[in-house]
């Protein structure tokens, strides 16, 4: 049995400052990582796209965890709301996941010298990214409500098990590309400290653009799905 | 009854209909066979012939094999509703998935010996370690349909089925399809514990996808 959405998302009084919060710290980041932070001394400017790159990866995995809890809260409680949560998370997670591997080819192409190399974290993050594609055409080609939302939330658990496998890959296997600078295990980041602060910052304003979008696009969601149950009723 | 007992029950009734119309067979070995043939005469004999090659194109084809097998084995179920009659049953969604991947194994396993053959034939394979070649074999055969069974059951009733279960299944797959390909180039070049290391792989992946399957797949069917 299917309930109507409960109250309309909490976060609809939020969504206009999350917007705000977002446009702000993103204005913020950009200044910072373009003029305030220092140039590297091996790479020069080049290294700034960390800046984009990093923030990327990370909502690439949060959106993929915030898509496997969803999907487990639907298989729970057969809330529409959990439904609505995953699809929003998995869209932007696609487009982020898109815009990271984008970021790192753009990055690699003056450092390592080629556009794409088949190292270990490209390809597994090219295989997470097809999965989502594939999680949001299975979605498309559901046509039942309740069905679309099931044969989803299944597919959001098994496909989590990618991104410790994406974020591993570099330990696990040769890889050209650079071992984890940030979420390492046993030290503190390989980074300077100017370089980490505005990192920091780059992920917290790319984080509240996550949850920005996220609002925006549940929205849509709840009222797609209002109207959906109110057809049936 | 007991689980167990169901599950071979839908495996049996499955090979059974197979067996009257072995279309999924025949059709899963046609393609199999015309896949390795056309990889080894695209790439050339030569290049075609090295273990890791060869390797790669005989478990490229035994994927899609499976994919096939899969289809027609649902595609049997759905066109007259016996998979509804299942679905009711108590602990029929377990059995079903069991059952089907029982069967689907056993279709696989004869698709994938005699593709064995014919690639050793065609492209004059020497072999340095049968055993372990077949050993790499058969944990491929178990590896492969626990995902590419779920894929199908998450696709059932659903546009574009067909374009779909590789779209959901393949990615999944990715390092089982590694995993049998470098297994089975090791045991071909006569690296024997590289094949088992890779046997090994493929077992646990057989097992965790298994179990997996059987978790989620009551949540995945309504």
């Amino acid at each position: 049995m299917i309930e109507t959405t409960a109250a309309p998302f909490p976060t609809i009084r939020v969504r206009p400052w999350l917007g705000v919060l977002a446009i702000g710290s993103s204005a913020i980041a950009t200044f910072m990582a373009l003029v305030w932070a220092p140039t590297d001394a091996v790479q020069g400017d080049v290294y700034r796209i960390l800046y984009v790159h990093v923030p990327l990866a990370w909502l690439a995995y949060l959106a993929f965890v915030v898509v496997f809890i969803a999907s487990l809260g639907w298989l729970w409680t057969k809330r529409p709301w959990f439904d609505a949560l995953a699809v929003a998370s998995a869209e932007i997670g696609v487009l982020f996941t898109g815009m990271f591997i984008v970021a790192g080819s753009i990055w690699a192409k003056p450092t390592w010298g080629v556009w794409w190399t088949w190292d270990p974290r490209l390809v597994t993050t090219a295989v997470m990214f097809m999965m989502y594609v594939g999680y949001l055409l299975l979605r498309s080609l559901s046509t039942d409500f309740s069905q679309r939302a099931t044969r989803a939330a299944v597919l959001g658990v098994i496909a989590v098990i990618d991104i410790p496998i994406v974020h591993l890959s570099v330990l696990w296997m040769n890889s050209l590309h650079q071992l984890p600078t940030v979420m390492r295990a046993g030290g503190s980041p390989a980074l300077d400290a100017a370089m980490g602060v505005t990192l920091l910052v780059s992920v917290i304003a790319f984080t509240l653009v996550y949850f920005a979008f996220l609002a925006e696009r549940m929205a849509v969601e709840l009222e797609r799905q209002r109207r959906i149950l109110e057809a049936r009723a | 009854m007991s689980a167990l007992d169901r599950a071979l029950l839908v495996a049996a009734r499955e090979l059974a209909a197979e067996r009257r119309h072995p279309d999924g067979f025949v059709a899963a070995l046609t393609f199999t066979g015309l896949l390795v043939l056309m990889e080894s005469l695209a790439l050339g004999p030569g290049q075609a012939r090295q273990p890791g090659v060869a390797s790669a194109l005989y478990w490229i084809a035994i994927l899609f094999a499976a994919t096939l097998v899969a289809g027609r084995s649902f595609d049997r179920e759905l066109e007259d509703d016996a998979i509804d009659a299942i679905l009711v049953l108590d602990g029929g969604r377990e059995a079903l998935y069991a059952g089907k991947l029982v069967a689907i194994s056993v279709v696989l396993a004869i698709v994938a010996l005699a593709a064995a053959v014919l690639s050793l034939l065609l492209l004059d394979l020497e072999v340095a370690l049968a055993g372990h070649v077949v050993l790499v074999g058969i944990l491929g055969v178990l590896a492969l349909p626990p995902v590419i069974v779920l894929a199908t059951l998450l696709a059932l009733r659903v546009r574009a089925r067909v374009a779909l279960v590789p779209i959901l299944s393949f990615p999944i797959l990715i390092p089982q399809l590694v995993a049998c390909t470098q297994g089975a180039a090791a045991a071909l070049t006569g690296d024997a514990a590289a094949a088992l290391g890779w046997a090994g792989i493929l077992a646990a992946f057989a097992l965790v996808y298994g179990v997996l399957g059987l978790t989620i797949v009551p949540a995945a069917i309504e």
